[in-house]
C-alpha cells in the first residue's frame, strides 16, 4: 500500500468564467487526519466534488493509491473503491428509518452480500459508534440536526472507507455536540485511512488535525500544523483575521 | 421476509389485498345465481380494478421513486393495442369477420406485422418485449442524462402525445383514428355474455390483488428501501457506491410493465382501443388519481384511482358537462388542502404514512 | 417586381411597336382618316382595323375611347357611311366628331369580309379589354381573345395587365399574356417571350415552358431550342429558391408563434421551477380576447374595425397577465417547492378554462375580420409568397423579443427577475421582495400568452381547444432553450421551427414532430441542461 492516500495533481474547476480550483495539487497521506479551511469561495467543497466524481474537472487528475485515477470513474465507482464523504448540508433519506441508513451504507447493492447476523452486528457497532442507538427505528425525517449529522458520518462510517471526507461536520452542533464529534474523528484515524475535513471551525480544527491546507481562490495558500497556520501572514491576512 | 420492517397483519394493505380477493370470490361464486351483480356493474368494477392497477403502476415510479411520469398512458395503451391485435386476430380465425378498418382503408388482408398475434402466448411475450424495449430505452438515455423532475415529466408528455399524433394516422395498420373493436371471441369463448364479463372482472380484481401483493413486496425489501433513498437524496445514494441508473431503470420498466397489464385487462373489457387513449389528459388523470389517493402509499393509489373513476362513471351519466369543473376542482383541493391526499384525511392512523407530514408532502420534488 | 415588369414593357413597346404596329405611333390620331377607311374597300377597312387594334395598344385615353364604339358598330352593322363621313346609328352621333346628326343622303353600312371579321373581332376585344369601364365586359373581351392567342399582338397584353384594378382579372390577363407570346408566329417573339416568362419563375411557367419541348420548333431551331432550355433551367432555379425562401419563411413564422408561446413559459420556469401547463389556454384566452375587442369595436366603432388587432394588443396584455397574478396569488404560492405538483395545478387550471370557454362560447372556430395589413402579399420568387400574415407574426415576435429583453435587462424589474433567478434566498437577503417579483413575473410571462394568442389569430383557427396544439410545441422550446434564459428561447424556438416546417413537406407533420421530440432526446444526452444553461456546484 503507497503511502499517499490521495495525490491531486494540477486540478482546475471553472464555473463559466470563474475558477473555482486552479492548478490545484496536494497530497493526502495514509493515517493522517487532514483539515481544509479557506474563506467562502476558496474551492474547498469543489474539491471534494471533484474527488467523489461529481464535478468533472476541466483538466488534472486524482490519484487515489497511487494508481487509481478518479477523475474518470462514476460516484458510485468511487464510493465503491473505498473514498465516502459526508456532505455540508446534512444529507439523509428522510423516508427511512436510522437503522436503515446504516444498513445502507455498511452492504452496497441491491441484495445484501453480508449475511444477517453479520449485517445485524455491523450496524449495532456503528449506531454504538455515532451513539444513535436508541433512535434506531425513527425515521431519519424527525431527528434534531446534530442527529443528522452524526447519522450520515455513521452512514459514511459502515462501509469501513479508506478514505473519509468530511465537510462541515461540526456546523450548526452545540459545544457538546462539536465535543463529541471531534473526539469521534480522532477514534476514526487509522493507519490505513486517510481523513479529509473541510470546517471554518479553527478550535475544533486544531484539535482533530494532524496537518492543516489553506486553500484561496483555487490555489494552495499554504501547509502545516494548525501552530504554523495561526502564525502565517497571509493566513491570518485573506482569513484567519487578526 | 427482508429486515426493514416486518409484514403485519393489521395493516391495512393486508386488509385491502383480502377485501379485492374476497370481491373476487364473491363475484365468481354468486355468477349465474339470482344474486349475481348486473353485467353493467360487473364491468364497472372490472374497469375499475385495471385503472387501479395503472395507478399502482404510477405511484410505484411517482410515490416511491420521486419520478412523475406524464406519459404512463403510452404503456397502458400499448397493452391495450396488442391486446386488441389478439383479440381481432383470434375473432377473425374463428368467426371469419374481416376488422372494420381493413376494410376501410381496402386491404385484403392483415399487413405482415400482425402474423403470430392469433396466438396469446405471442401477443403476451410480444407485449411484454416491445414495452420493455421502448420503456427501457427511454429510461435509459433519459436517467443516463439525469434528466429528472419537471423536465422527465414535460418530456414523457411529449412522447404520448407524438404516439398519439402517429396512432391517429390511417395508413399505420394499427386502425387510425377509429382504432380498433368488434371483437368477438377470447380464448375460444364468445365475448360480451354475461360469464365473460364476470370472468373479465375477476381476473383483474386477482390481477389487482397480486400486483399490489407483489409491488408490497418490493418497496418493503432492501430494494424497496433503496428506491426511498433515490427519491429522498439520489446524488447521497450514488456516493455511497450505488449505480442509481439502474435502479431507476428496474423500477421505471417494471412500472410500464404493471401499466401494461391494466392495459390489456381494461380493453377486454371495454371492447375497444383508439388513440384518445394516448391523450395526454389521460395521462395526466392517471397523475391525479394518485395524488387525490396519497402518492406512496399503495393502498391510496388504489382508493384514489377507484374514487376518482367512479365518480367519473356516475358522473357520465348525470351531468357529463361538469366532470371537467369538478376534477379541476378536486385537483386544486387536493394539492392546496390535502398535499398527501386521502393520507390526511385518514387522521385517525387507519393508515400509517411514510413519513413526517411536512416531508411526505415534498417527497420526491427534487430541483430538476 | 412590378418596376422590372414595367421596363420590360416598355423596352417591349419600344422594340416590337414599329414592326407590328406602324400606325400606331403616330403623333395625332387622324380621326376622318380612320373613318374613311372603315368605310373604304376591304385593304382600307384592313388598315383601318390595324389603327383600331394599334390604340387599344398604346394610343392615348381620349383616342381609345374614341375608337370604342367603332369596331363594335362595324361588326354589328350599325355604322353609316354618307357623303359627311359615317353615322354611328345606333346612338346617332356622328362617326368623326361625336355630335348628334342624321345619316345624309344614301347611306351605305360597310360589310366585313370573312378576313376582315376576324381582324374587327379582335380589335373589338382588344379596345373593350383596354377601355370598358366593367370588369365583367374586360373579362367577356378576354375570352373572346382567348379563343386566338397567335393574333394577338404584343405589348396589348401586358399594357392591359399593368392598367387593369381587378386583381384576379389581372391574373388571367398575365397568364394568356404569356400563353400568347410563347404561341407567336414570329420566332424572334417567342423567345423574348420565354426570357420574359423566365423572370417570373412558377410551377405554372414551367409547364408552359416544358411544354414547348414537343413544339415543332424546338427540333427544327437550335435558337428557340436553347432559349426554351435556357428558360427551363432559369425558372427551375427560380422554383427552388423560391421554394427555400417558401419554407424559411413558414419556418420563420412558425418559430415566431413558438416563441411568443414559450418566453411566457421560460420566464416562470426559470423563476420559479413550474411548468405553467395553462399556458395553452392564455394563448386561447388572448385570441378571443382578441374577438371580443373585434366584437366590441364592431358595435361602438366601426370605423375603427380594421384596426382591432392594434387596439387589442393591451387589452389581450392586461386580460390575460390580471388571470395570471390571480393564479400565482392564489395557487401556486403555497406550490412552490413542489414543483410537480404544481404541474398538476396548472393542468387543473387548463382544464376549466378550457371547459369554461367551451361552455360560454361554444366549440366553434371563430370568426375574425381580415383587415388590409394581414390580406394578401407580394410574390417574391417562383411560388413564394411573402404574406402580411405570417409578416404581421414574425414583426410583433420581434417586438415583443425587443420588449422583454429591454424589460429584464435594462429595468429595475428585470434586475429583481434576474436575481431571484439566480439565487433566491440572496436575493431575499438583500431585501428584493421576491413574492412580488413571483408575482409580477407570472403576470408578464401570462401576458406574454396571451399577446401569442392575439398574433395567431390572423393565421391559426381559433377555438378552445387550440391551445393544445401549441403547448407541447412550447415545452420543447424551453427544455431545449434551457432553463428562463431569453438568448435559449430564441434559439430554440428558431431551430424547432426551422426543423418542423423542413420535415414537414418531405414525411408529414406527425414525423416533424417525431423527429424534433427525438432530436430533443439525444440531444439532452449531450446537453442535460438545455442550450443555455447556468452552471454552479451543488447547494
Amino acid at each position: 500500500m503507497s503511502l499517499t492516500a490521495l495525490l491531486v495533481d494540477g486540478l482546475t474547476v471553472r464555473f463559466g468564467s470563474f475558477r473555482a480550483l486552479d492548478e490545484l495539487s496536494l497530497a493526502i497521506d495514509y493515517g493522517e487526519v487532514r483539515a481544509i479551511i479557506g474563506p467562502n469561495g476558496a474551492g474547498k467543497t469543489t474539491l471534494l466534488d471533484v474527488i467523489s466524481g461529481i464535478t468533472r474537472p476541466k483538466q488534472g487528475r486524482v490519484l487515489f493509491d497511487g494508481a487509481i485515477d478518479l477523475t474518470g470513474l462514476s460516484e458510485a465507482a468511487i464510493a465503491r473503491a473505498g473514498l465516502r464523504r459526508k456532505f455540508q448540508k446534512p444529507s439523509v433519506f428522510e423516508g427511512l428509518s436510522v437503522r436503515q441508513h446504516i444498513a445502507i451504507g455498511a452492504d452496497v447493492g441491491f441484495r445484501t452480500r453480508l449475511d444477517a447476523p453479520a449485517l445485524e452486528d455491523r450496524v449495532g457497532e456503528v449506531l454504538e459508534i455515532v451513539g444513535l442507538v436508541d433512535q434506531s427505528h425513527r425515521l431519519a425525517g424527525e431527528l434534531s440536526h446534530g442527529q443528522k449529522q452524526w447519522l450520515e458520518i455513521g452512514m459514511v462510517l459502515a462501509s469501513d472507507p479508506k478514505v473519509l471526507m468530511l465537510d462541515e461536520p461540526v456546523a450548526g452542533l452545540t459545544d457538546e455536540e462539536t465535543e463529541r464529534t471531534a473526539a469521534l474523528v480522532r477514534a476514526l484515524k487509522r493507519p490505513d485511512r486517510a481523513i479529509v475535513v473541510v470546517e471554518h471551525d479553527m478550535d475544533f480544527v486544531e484539535r482533530i488535525a494532524d496537518r492543516v491546507t489553506v486553500l484561496h481562490e483555487g490555489r494552495t495558500l499554504f501547509e502545516g500544523s494548525m501552530d504554523k497556520v495561526r502564525a502565517d501572514a497571509a493566513v491570518v491576512e485573506v482569513y484567519l483575521g487578526r | 421476509m427482508n429486515r426493514f420492517g416486518l409484514f403485519s397483519l393489521t395493516a391495512p394493505i393486508v386488509h385491502l389485498i383480502g377485501l379485492i380477493v374476497l370481491v373476487a370470490l364473491a363475484m365468481a361464486g354468486l355468477a349465474g345465481t339470482e344474486f349475481a351483480l348486473s353485467r353493467y356493474l360487473a364491468n364497472a368494477i372490472g374497469q375499475l380494478a385495471a385503472f387501479a392497477v395503472l395507478a399502482i403502476s404510477l405511484d410505484l415510479i411517482w410515490g416511491y421513486l420521486g419520478i412523475l411520469s406524464l406519459g404512463h398512458g403510452l404503456f397502458f395503451a400499448l397493452g391495450g393495442y396488442l391486446i386488441a391485435m389478439y383479440l381481432l386476430k383470434h375473432s377473425f380465425e374463428i368467426t371469419g369477420t374481416v376488422p372494420d378498418f381493413l376494410q376501410f382503408m381496402g386491404w385484403k388482408e392483415f399487413p405482415f406485422y400482425w402474423d403470430g398475434f392469433e396466438f396469446f402466448p405471442y401477443a403476451l411475450a410480444a407485449a411484454v418485449v416491445i414495452t420493455t424495449l421502448i420503456s427501457g430505452l427511454f429510461g435509459y438515455v433519459s436517467f443516463r442524462s439525469r434528466v429528472g423532475g419537471v423536465y422527465f415529466a414535460i418530456i414523457t408528455q411529449a412522447l404520448v402525445y407524438v404516439a398519439m399524433l402517429l396512432m391517429f394516422r390511417n395508413d399505420t395498420g394499427f386502425g387510425g383514428n377509429n382504432g380498433m373493436t368488434g371483437f368477438t371471441v377470447l380464448f375460444g369463448w364468445p365475448m360480451g355474455t354475461s360469464g365473460m364479463i364476470t370472468a373479465l372482472a375477476v381476473v383483474s380484481l386477482l390481477v389487482l390483488a397480486g400486483v399490489l401483493a407483489g409491488c408490497n413486496g418490493l418497496v418493503k425489501s432492501r430494494f424497496g428501501a433503496l428506491m426511498l433513498a433515490t427519491r429522498d437524496d439520489e446524488t447521497r445514494l450514488r456516493t455511497m457506491g450505488y449505480e442509481t441508473l439502474r435502479l431507476k431503470l428496474i423500477v421505471w420498466c417494471l412500472s410500464a410493465l404493471i401499466a401494461m397489464l391494466a392495459g390489456m385487462l381494461y380493453v377486454p373489457q371495454v371492447g375497444i382501443i383508439n388513440p384518445r387513449v394516448l391523450s395526454p389528459e389521460l395521462s395526466l388523470e392517471i397523475a391525479v388519481w394518485v395524488a387525490i389517493g396519497g402518492r406512496g402509499h399503495l393502498v391510496g393509489a388504489v382508493i384514489g384511482a377507484l374514487l376518482v373513476n367512479a365518480v367519473k362513471f356516475w358522473l357520465s351519466f348525470a351531468a357529463p358537462e361538469i366532470w371537467p369543473f369538478i376534477l379541476s376542482g378536486l385537483i386544486v383541493l387536493v394539492v392546496l388542502v390535502f398535499p398527501n391526499g386521502l393520507m390526511d384525511l385518514a387522521k385517525f392512523k387507519l393508515m400509517r404514512p411514510m413519513g413526517p407530514k411536512r416531508l411526505a408532502a415534498d417527497m420526491g420534488e427534487a430541483r430538476p | 417586381m412590378k418596376l422590372a415588369r414595367f421596363v420590360l414593357f416598355l423596352v417591349g413597346l419600344v422594340a416590337g411597336g414599329p414592326l407590328l404596329a406602324p400606325t400606331a405611333r403616330a403623333q395625332a390620331l387622324d380621326r376622318a382618316g380612320l373613318i374613311g377607311n372603315l368605310c373604304g374597300n376591304a385593304s382600307a377597312m384592313g388598315e383601318a382595323a390595324a389603327v383600331l387594334t394599334g390604340l387599344a395598344m398604346s394610343g392615348d385615353a381620349a383616342d381609345r375611347a374614341f375608337a370604342v364604339p367603332l369596331a363594335r358598330a362595324v361588326i354589328d352593322r350599325k355604322l353609316a357611311c354618307d357623303e359627311a363621313g359615317a353615322v354611328l346609328t345606333e346612338s346617332g352621333l356622328d362617326a368623326v366628331t361625336r355630335a348628334p346628326r342624321p345619316a345624309a343622303g344614301e347611306a351605305r353600312t360597310p360589310v366585313l369580309s370573312l378576313k376582315n371579321r376576324a381582324t374587327y373581332e379582335l380589335a373589338d376585344a382588344a379596345l373593350a379589354l383596354r377601355a370598358a369601364p366593367e370588369p365583367a365586359q374586360r373579362a367577356a373581351a378576354l375570352k373572346t381573345l382567348e379563343r386566338r392567342p397567335a393574333l394577338i399582338p404584343e405589348g396589348l397584353l401586358d399594357a392591359a395587365a399593368a392598367s387593369e384594378t381587378d386583381a384576379g382579372l389581372k391574373a388571367d390577363i398575365e397568364t394568356l399574356a404569356q400563353t400568347a407570346a410563347l404561341n407567336a408566329a414570329d420566332p424572334a417573339a417567342r423567345i423574348r417571350a420565354l426570357a420574359r416568362i423566365a423572370d417570373t419563375p412558377s410551377r405554372r411557367a414551367l409547364t408552359k415552358v416544358s411544354a414547348l419541348t414537343t413544339d415543332p420548333a424546338y427540333a427544327a431551331s437550335p435558337d428557340f431550342r436553347a432559349a426554351v432550355d435556357d428558360a427551363t433551367l432559369r425558372i427551375e432555379r427560380g422554383i427552388a429558391i423560391g421554394d427555400v425562401l417558401a419554407t424559411l419563411y413558414n419556418g420563420l413564422s412558425f418559430a415566431s408563434i413558438l416563441f411568443m408561446a414559450a418566453i411566457g413559459l421560460a420566464i416562470i420556469f426559470g423563476l420559479m421551477g413550474v411548468i405553467n401547463l395553462a399556458q395553452g389556454e392564455l394563448i386561447m384566452i388572448g385570441a378571443y380576447v382578441t374577438w371580443l375587442v373585434q366584437q366590441g369595436l364592431r358595435v361602438a366603432a366601426p370605423s375603427l374595425l380594421d384596426w382591432y388587432l392594434v387596439l387589442a394588443i393591451p387589452v389581450a396584455f392586461f386580460v390575460t397577465a390580471a388571470i395570471g397574478i390571480a393564479l400565482e396569488a392564489s395557487l401556486l404560492r403555497h406550490l412552490y417547492k413542489r414543483p410537480l405538483m404544481s404541474l398538476l395545478a396548472t393542468w387543473a387550471v387548463s382544464l376549466f378554462l378550457m371547459n369554461l370557454v367551451r361552455v360560454v362560447f361554444g366549440t366553434q372556430n371563430l370568426q375574425f375580420e381580415t383587415p388590409f395589413y394581414v390580406t394578401g402579399g407580394v410574390p417574391v420568387i417562383g411560388d413564394f409568397i411573402f404574406t402580411w400574415n405570417r409578416m404581421f407574426a414574425i414583426a410583433f415576435a420581434i417586438v415583443t423579443l425587443a420588449l422583454t429583453w429591454g424589460l429584464v435587462r435594462r429595468t429595475p424589474f428585470g434586475l429583481n427577475i434576474r436575481a431571484v433567478t439566480q439565487n433566491r434566498d440572496m436575493a431575499a437577503c438583500i431585501g428584493i421582495p421576491t413574492r412580488r417579483v413571483d408575482m409580477m413575473a407570472f403576470g408578464l410571462g401570462s401576458g406574454l400568452a396571451g399577446l401569442a394568442g392575439l398574433a395567431l389569430s390572423p393565421i391559426y383557427s381559433v377555438n378552445p381547444q387550440m391551445g393544445q396544439n401549441f403547448i407541447i410545441d412550447a415545452f420543447m422550446v424551453v427544455v431545449l432553450g434551457g432553463v428562463g434564459t431569453i438568448a435559449g428561447t430564441v434559439v430554440a424556438a428558431l431551430g424547432i421551427g426551422q426543423i418542423n416546417v423542413l420535415i414537414e413537406p418531405l414525411w408529414g407533420a406527425v414525423a416533424a414532430k417525431v423527429i424534433v421530440l427525438l432530436m430533443i432526446i439525444a440531444f439532452l444526452q449531450w446537453r442535460p441542461e438545455g442550450l443555455f444553461a447556468v452552471k454552479g456546484r451543488r447547494k
